[in-house]
């Protein structure tokens, strides 16, 4: 039994399994030190390709009101939420998922609904890893000077699909094999940095990468702010001009509501894992905060300042209806190359983008490694091994099916779309209803430097299920199924793709596999726990009183 | 640029700057978490 307190609260050295010694327990190693790390994993493409692009599509500066309006009663809350669960959970003696839905609903069946918790971030991290790759290949073929093409626009999609092999399904492991070098180097450097643990792997990598980024960020910034100043504020224009009539359209508020709901990492499985490696008198409130604040900074200030109007100056209007990838990897090295001093600024450009990316797929990785340390005794080595086993796996699927990028498509909608949004609301349900926000409020002001309002458990009880419920079913009706376009022509759904194209389907058969094997691991780490009375300390806060 | 969109800008550029400088600013005066 881990719990040594009426509470059912073990201290910090208290070991986690009966059957062998374990290292010590794991914490953070300083306050500024988690609030980066959770801030890393928020931090990543999004912020600085997705941004602009759903601003420019919806209204530009007035889409900033439903913006800040779902980062205030959704995004903000649903933070405060995961951290408090999680160091409750974390001071109980779980880290992972199953263990934390367990202690927070107080019952053991509840590990099975952590499923989604695992499976989020196993199956983004793989293909996760691969955009991180191309990253670091940009970042590197600008030193090289290799991505200097003019201003020929056809040379830079040429060369993306050269490079990613989206024209033809296992172009990587033939004519394109560069690419697998340098997902051999991002992975490596992944499983260095989550082998070596939470503080001395993930902090300290976060303490370096995040001023690191904002430094490179900025040097992009000042440079794209000092080209000629009638087209700088042409630029600025096109990103943040109103069109306050679009506040009328529904789709509108959904592009808000689900930016701020991915950039904030919320229903991904991390927050929570993070969270639980907090010690008693952490505090969770300003550390979400500040973490939120920052992810803001770097979407809001650098992405909202950079990418649309530099694209702008040298593109035009057309820039407005590129998609992420289409921003990211085919318009921006086109810019660069004809900024002066292009080459340097385009590899500041890939390699912030390589940080933020990295940081992310770290915390991806950290809730399935405490889920194999916690659930099978395994020690640091095994649990990484195994991971990276299971992990390769999954990208040499993506890496193989790269034509059109289908596979990769296909998991970012199930896995990296609709199921956080699963998530999100089994997390919400369980922190207002089943954990219960007196509990949440009494939890929240431990150690905590400032106060959450009450309204916003009320918020967080009442509105934010709701809320969170309302845009899934917009979201399901516009993209999991076939609808008709403004002409009038048939736009297949998510749904209608599974049934006509062979590799969607497989894709969603791998997800299925992966759930099933998650589920299987969870059933069997639960008997454990329940052999060696881990679960005990669930039958002590039963009889705990807020 | 529209004056509109000038006042977007600076008012959405300065909330967020103003809310990470005051929780940045809160972090980084809160005495050492063992002394607390």
């Amino acid at each position: 039994m881990v719990s040594d307190s009426p509470s059912g609260v073990p201290s910090d050295t208290t070991n986690t399994t009966l059957s062998k010694p374990v290292r010590a327990k794991e914490h953070w190693g300083s306050r500024i030190g988690v609030i980066l790390a959770v801030a890393g994993s928020a931090v990543g493409l999004g912020n600085f390709l997705r941004f602009p692009g759903q601003a420019a599509q919806n209204g530009g500066g007035a889409f900033l009101l439903p913006y800040f309006i779902s980062l205030l009663v959704l995004g903000i809350p649903l933070c405060w939420a995961e951290w408090t669960m999680g160091r409750y959970a974390g001071l109980r003696g779980f880290h992972s998922a199953p263990g934390v839905f367990s202690v927070v609903c107080r019952t053991p069946k509840a590990r099975y609904l952590s499923v989604f918790a695992l499976l989020i971030p196993l199956v983004i991290y793989m293909y996760y890893v691969v955009i991180e790759a191309w990253c670091l290949g940009y970042a590197f073929h600008y030193l090289t000077g290799g991505l200097m093409k003019g201003n020929d626009t056809e040379a830079y999609s040429s060369f993306f699909s050269n490079f990613v092999g989206d024209s033809k399904d296992g172009w990587v492991f033939g004519g394109g094999r560069q690419l697998l070098a340098f997902i051999g180097v991002t992975f490596l450097l992944n499983f260095i940095l989550i082998y070596r643990g939470v503080s001395k792997g993930i902090e300290t990598f976060c303490k370096f990468a995040i001023p690191m980024m904002a430094l490179c960020a900025i040097c992009v910034l000042v440079r794209v702010m000092t080209l000629p100043s009638d087209k700088v504020v042409e630029g600025l224009g096109f990103m943040w001009n109103p069109d306050f009539t679009k506040l009328k359209e529904p789709k509108t508020w959904l592009a808000a509501s689900g930016q701020i709901f991915f950039s904030l990492s919320v229903g991904f499985g991390v927050i929570i894992n993070y969270a639980s490696y907090l010690k008693k008198k952490d505090d969770v409130v300003l550390s979400g905060l500040t973490a939120c604040s920052m992810n803001e900074f770097f979407e809001v200030c650098l992405g909202g300042l950079i990418t649309l109007p530099a694209a702008f100056i040298f593109l035009g209007a057309t820039v407005g209806t590129f998609g992420t990838f289409g921003l990211g990897f085919n318009a921006l090295p086109n810019v660069f190359a004809q900024m002066p001093m292009g080459q340097l600024f385009g590899f500041l450009w890939f390699f912030m983008l390589f940080l933020a990316a990295i940081t992310s797929s770290l915390s991806m990785l950290q809730p399935v490694i405490a889920f194999f340390e916690e659930g099978f005794g395994l020690q640091r080595s095994g649990s990484v091994s195994l991971l990276g086993i299971i992990t390769l796996l999954g990208s040499g699927f993506v890496v193989y099916f790269s034509n059109g990028l289908k596979a990769m498509d296909t998991l970012d909608f199930w896995v990296g779309t609709f199921l956080i949004f699963v998530l999100a609301m089994i997390q919400s349900v369980i922190y207002g209803w089943v954990f219960g926000i007196e509990r949440g409020a009494e939890e929240s002001k431990v150690g905590a430097h400032i106060r959450i309002p009450h309204a916003i458990q009320l918020l967080l009880k009442y509105v934010v299920p709701v809320y969170l419920g309302a845009i899934f079913v917009m979201f399901c009706k516009n993209d999991v199924l076939s609808s008709k376009d403004a002409d009038g022509n048939h736009k297949p759904g998510y749904l209608e793709q599974i049934y006509n194209d062979d590799v969607a389907f497989m894709s969603l058969i791998f997800i299925g596999g992966m759930t099933c094997f998650l589920l299987a691991m969870i059933h069997v780490a639960g008997a454990r726990w329940l052999r060696e009375g881990k679960f005990e300390t669930i039958e002590a806060l039963k009889g705990e009183n807020i | 640029m529209t004056i509109g969109g000038w006042i977007v800008m600076t008012v959405s550029i300065g909330s967020v700057v103003s809310l990470l400088l005051f929780c940045l600013y809160r972090v980084f005066t809160l005495p050492p978490i063992d002394k607390e």
